[in-house]
């Protein structure tokens, strides 16, 4: 037999994974009660509004929770890193110092909230970060072998692409690498930390 | 301030406070509170199913409430979850009751001076 209300059950689907998983069931419970209780238009009517303010809402504040925070935090570091490098790379020197420095600055006073998002046991993080920085990796060997192949005597828009894929993939992957090889493991395998 | 002090909580948005009130009155499922809410306001607050979930979530989060591991009845719903007020909610929702109280009294007293 074919799931009741599959309009609103397909709208929930829009909700962030982790409120879907722990109240999905419940939501469509819920509206299946409104329309026996109210009917079909009035919990249609009712739940329309309430889903257009909640998905934008709630995946607003998914984002902005710690561990995204961090994510975000880390990615702006790697960007200002990879700005400085490259810029180093081409013989630019004073803006490779200006963003190298603002690289450090962020690093240093944002190191507790770096290191927090360290501590936390976290199997399934840790794992992630590992094969994220597996993945950049071979992206940097991959645009670095291609780069050593292509290169000629001129400066190409297909070397420039290269550089802008592989120069942050060379900084990202040594820094998941190190944040995954820092993330302990979660004891006895199990979840402790439940994405919210 | 500690967390567990009742007054660092306060302002509570208003749907947390509904659905504490709501709660006040005895163990209630997603779909009684919504019901409690409506009528406690004179159906003037109508919760969707996520604002009421997301506002339980929050609740639950700042352990104001909780989930029955089990029906409070045995003739209750078991696909349903049950929600309880915590200590901690109960004196949250007294603490908001008392500042909302404070605020309608001013109220009444600025504006019909007299009657208050």
């Amino acid at each position: 037999m074919a799931a009741p209300y599959p309009v609103y059950r397909s709208l929930v689907r829009l909700y962030p994974s982790a409120f879907r998983h722990e109240y999905g069931e419940d939501l469509v419970a819920h509206y299946g009660d409104l329309v026996a209780d109210r009917g079909a238009r009035a919990a249609r009517t009712r739940t329309a509004l309430d889903l257009a303010i909640t998905i934008p809402r709630y995946h607003l504040e998914h984002v902005m929770t710690e561990q995204h925070s961090t994510t975000v935090l880390g990615l702006v570091i790697g960007l200002f890193a990879a700005g400085g490098l490259a810029s180093l790379m081409t013989g630019v020197g004073p803006p490779s110092l200006i963003l190298f420095a603002v690289a450090i600055g962020l690093a240093v006073t944002q190191r507790s909230t770096l290191s927090r998002a360290l501590r936390v046991p976290n199997s399934n993080l840790r794992r992630r970060r590992l094969q994220t920085a597996a993945a950049l990796g071979g992206t940097f060997v991959l645009t670095y072998g291609t780069f050593s192949l292509t290169v000629g005597d001129s400066w190409t828009i297909t070397d420039t692409l290269l550089a802008l894929v592989g120069i942050p993939a060379m900084i990202a992957a040594p820094l998941f690498l190190l944040a995954g090889l820092l993330t302990p493991r979660t004891p006895n395998g199990e979840d402790l930390v439940r994405a919210r | 301030m500690a967390a567990s002090d009742p007054t660092s909580y306060l302002p509570l948005p208003q749907a947390q406070f509904h659905v504490l009130v709501a709660l006040t009155d005895g163990d209630r499922h997603g779909y009684a509170i919504m019901q409690a809410v409506e009528e406690s306001s004179g159906g003037v607050v109508r919760m969707g199913p996520a604002t009421l979930y997301g506002t339980l979530k929050r609740l639950v989060d700042h352990g104001f409430a909780e989930e029955l591991a089990r029906q409070p009845n045995a003739t209750d719903d078991a696909r349903r979850r049950y929600y309880r007020l915590t200590g901690l909610g109960q004196l949250v929702c007294a603490a908001e009751a008392d500042r909302l109280a404070r605020l309608v009294r001013i109220a009444r007293t600025n504006l019909r001076p007299g009657l208050a």
